[in-house]
């Protein structure tokens, strides 16, 4: 196969013009060679991979475990909602169980963070009493209208609206940043969480809740409060943990894998099988993937010089 | 060089004398318009000739009675080719040629038949003396074949002048009237009656009436044509309108229609309340979302139920009304056909607000999906920049954003399915509506005089001439005749139609699409308020 001989204007034995004055790498003097003249220092400063990282293979994993986390989240937020689908725990339960939660939640926020002055203290406190009062409001003024929203939409296409906000979800969350979730991730889990909650079957019986809303309505509404902590205020709390308590934050992280896991066993194995093998996919395997590619990697940087093309080509036409 | 002349054929069999007509300079052509018999006395003819402001030209005419050959001798230039052109000079002169937008001055840049025809024309002034007047000069031209008149084309000329000043006294009196009622309540009067296509129409006759009716004498033939046009078509308007009471009133048919009104009103309702209850249901097989269904539903039967209440307890007074409304079309069945329309926009009112709360809750929800999309993917629209750019939202606007995004979403097809029926219905209306506006427009602009003029005297609207062959003979000039080409009877339509307030979309179909689409009021036919001419 022939090869194509790029070189610089010079090479070539004794043509070009002798040089009195030497050769200098600018086009803003009137130098005694032709434009696209280069010496023999032609793509001497051409330079490969450059800034290439060297991973490291448990940092890397560290990293992916974030990617595992949203994973075991996402899990667990299915398994509560079959679990209620099925009927095996009552709405009432999950609610009392979900404020709980959201209390301790905060409590660890809060204790955690930084050491603020009480003036400013007091004033996040109120804000954030303003926003949960009103999540609370809205979601249970809402809570009729979303139950039949999907009335008439059929169940695939629910489960198939659901599974693509989910994905959209993971795909879009922001692993660098979560202390604010972003929009769009929170959106479509938001999205998703609606969907699944309309699906809920209605409680025929007589209801053992604590108020006169209907069964049906507690279902929706339990499920909207869940999703909002799950989705909206764990990362908060887990970025809080990972800045605070590192040491804390590695417990956590296995421990919501295995819940994540477990949780999904108890209803369906089949499941919970896929979840590990996803979960070890993710944290083990892709970042050796990764280091494993890192040595194929070959990037070519750097100012390129022109470039004279030497060969004969009328040998392509023939 | 050709030269050409434009010889009467009124002059071929008159006695020898003297031509005289116009030089047409630059073209290298002659008109003559008449000949000047022997004896005169050459002073009192050069006098005369200077007077009507023609040009002499020296010719002899040497011809002893019938049709005998000419002899041309031209003082001055000999050996040319000399091409006599025979004209109709009475067809000529009455015809105008068309277009007509040029003005009449006659410059050298006119074209040659457009000279020809203006110079005829313009020497009425040469054609009042006759060679049987008693003058020194005794002429033969158009008119010495004899005079076309009629006692009662004279007669109506007489009349016609005060009758214009009768019918320009009335027509002002009766704006004043109109006017003074309505100063008394100036905005909710005008506005309906800009809205009523009979108004519109009536204040649209009297304008005409005024032109009509003005004592002054059309100057140029447009205007004459115009004039003559609106005459003709409000003739034909009062005609048709008399027609049509007759018709109405010889059976008692207006009772009969007024019976028959307040059945189909009823089945109209029934009908309506029909189409709800299966949109009610699940329509076409569409799954929709039940509570809804119901609310909107209901909403709209409860307005049926209440425009049947008001047409029943108007029953008694329909008959009068109606019998009143017959005789208005004495005054053209153009306004009665206006009326008819105003009727129907009248009796149709509930489909009208059904269609506007349809439209405005769509549009709403189309507006309110459009912003939360954008919320959901982060962004914001931008007022100031006119455009959408990244926001960073709070969690509880998101939350709530979320939230109402999806109710939007899954409510769409609901309203979507109601906006879609109504529309659907008004468009109905609309049609029903434009197609009696357009009869309207039609009788309208019809310009039956000109068509008149076409078909019974067609040399007066010429559109060029053409030629044909009198006698070629090597070592005669040659002989052509010149007849005149009618215009055809779609430009005459084209070019003397009276300007309208005519109804066109307005819209194209693309806007009109986009429009439907989002979900804004549509009133698809503009009237146009300027005439244009």
């Amino acid at each position: 196969m022939d090869m194509l001989l790029l070189m610089g204007a010079d090479s070539g034995l004794g043509t070009g013009p002798g040089p009195a004055v030497p050769w200098r790498k600018v086009l803003w003097e009137r130098q005694p060679f032709p434009d696209n003249y280069v010496d023999h220092r032609f793509l001497e400063e051409l330079r490969r991979n450059e800034g290439l990282r060297q991973y490291r293979y448990w940092a890397v994993v560290r990293e992916a475990g974030l990617v595992a986390q949203q994973i075991s989240c996402v899990a667990l937020f299915l398994t509560l909602w079959l679990y209620m689908e099925q009927g095996l725990l009552s709405p009432s339960t999950l609610l009392w169980s979900g404020l709980l939660c959201a209390l301790l939640g905060y409590g660890f926020y809060q204790a955690l963070g930084p050491q603020g002055d009480s003036d400013s203290q007091q004033r996040t406190r109120w804000s954030d009493l303003q926003s949960a009062s009103i999540f609370l409001s809205f979601t249970f003024g809402f809570s009729p209208v979303l139950r039949t929203l999907t009335e008439s939409v059929s169940t695939d296409t629910v489960y198939a609206m659901t599974a693509l906000m989910l994905l959209a979800h993971l795909v879009s969350f922001p692993y660098a940043q979560p202390s604010p979730p972003g929009s769009l991730s929170l959106n479509a889990a938001l999205f998703a969480s609606v969907c699944l909650a309309s699906r809920l079957p209605g409680d025929h019986r007589a209801s053992r809740g604590l108020n006169s809303s209907s069964p049906s309505s507690l279902h929706t509404f339990t499920m909207l409060c869940w999703a909002l902590l799950v989705f909206a205020l764990w990362p908060c709390l887990r970025q809080r943990l990972r800045e605070c308590a590192p040491q804390g934050f590695g417990c956590v992280c296995l421990l919501m894998g295995l819940s994540g896991v477990g949780g999904l066993g108890s209803i369906w194995p089949g499941g919970a099988v896929l979840l590990a093998a996803v979960l070890g996919a993710v944290t083990l395997l892709c970042p050796l993937l990764l280091i494993r590619l890192q040595s194929d990697k070959d990037n070519i940087h750097g100012p390129w010089d022109e470039a004279e093309i030497r060969e004969d080509l009328a040998r392509f036409l023939r | 060089m050709v030269l050409k002349i434009f010889f009467p054929q009124c002059c071929n069999k008159a006695d020898s004398g003297l031509l005289v007509g116009h030089w047409l300079p630059g073209q290298d052509s002659a008109v003559v318009l008449a000949v000047i018999h022997y004896p005169f006395i050459p002073g009192q003819v050069k006098q005369y000739i200077h007077q009507v402001g023609c040009v002499g030209v020296g010719w002899k005419n040497e011809e002893a009675g019938g049709e005998g050959k000419t002899k041309e001798e031209k003082t001055g230039e000999e050996g040319d080719k000399v091409i006599f052109v025979h004209y109709e000079q009475r067809k000529v002169m009455l015809s105008q040629l068309h277009p007509t937008d040029p003005p009449v001055p006659l410059t050298q840049s006119t074209s040659e038949l457009r000279q020809v025809f203006g110079t005829v024309s313009q020497s009425e002034s040469l054609f009042f003396l006759d060679k049987y007047d008693d003058s020194p000069v005794k002429l033969t031209h158009w008119q010495s074949e004899g005079r076309e008149g009629s006692i009662i084309v004279e007669l109506m000329k007489q009349a016609s002048t005060p009758v214009c000043l009768l019918t320009a006294w009335i027509l002002v009196v009766c704006s004043l009237s109109v006017s003074v009622s309505r100063i008394l309540n100036v905005f909710p009067l005008r506005f309906i009656s800009s809205k009523l296509c009979s108004c519109v129409q009536l204040s649209y006759r009297t304008e005409h009436l005024q032109t009509v009716s003005s004592p002054t004498r059309a100057t140029s033939h447009t205007d004459y044509m115009r004039k003559a046009n609106i005459f003709m078509s409000f003739l034909l308007d009062v005609t048709l309108g008399l027609l049509l009471i007759y018709w109405l009133y010889r059976e008692n048919r207006v009772g009969q229609l007024a019976n028959a009104l307040l059945p189909a009103a009823d089945r109209v309702a029934k009908e309506l309340e029909e189409l709800l209850q299966w949109l009610m249901g699940a329509p076409a097989g569409l799954k929709m979302n039940r509570a809804l269904d119901q609310v909107l539903g209901r909403f709209f039967l409860y307005h049926i139920h209440l425009w049947i209440s008001y047409i029943h307890l108007m029953s008694p007074f329909i008959e009068m009304i109606l019998w009143y409304v017959g005789l208005s079309a004495c005054l053209g069945l153009t306004f009665a056909l206006s009326l008819l329309s105003d009727i129907i926009a009248l009796l149709t009112f509930h489909i009208y607000c059904f269609y506007v709360y349809g439209a405005r809750l769509y549009c709403l929800k189309v507006y309110g999906l459009t912003s939360l999309w954008r919320l959901f993917r982060g962004r914001k629209w931008n007022v100031l920049r006119q455009r959408v750019d990244s926001c960073s939202y709070d969690m509880d606007q998101l939350f709530i954003g979320t939230l109402l995004f999806t109710i939007l979403l899954f409510l769409l097809p609901t309203t979507a399915l109601y906006y879609l029926v109504f529309t659907l219905l008004r468009m109905v209306v609309v049609m029903v509506q434009g197609v009696l506006q357009l009869t309207v427009d039609f009788i309208n602009s019809f310009p039956l005089f000109a068509l008149g003029l076409r078909v019974f005297r067609s040399y007066t609207l010429a559109e060029g001439v053409k030629f044909s062959v009198l006698c070629e003979e090597p070592g005669t000039p040659l002989h052509l005749m010149m007849d005149i080409n009618p215009l055809k009877f779609s430009s005459v339509v084209q070019t003397y139609r009276t300007a309208t307030y005519s109804c066109y979309p307005k819209d194209s179909w693309l806007a009109l699409c986009k429009k439907l689409f989002l979900g804004e009021l549509i009133y698809p036919w503009r009237h146009k308020t300027t005439k244009i001419d």
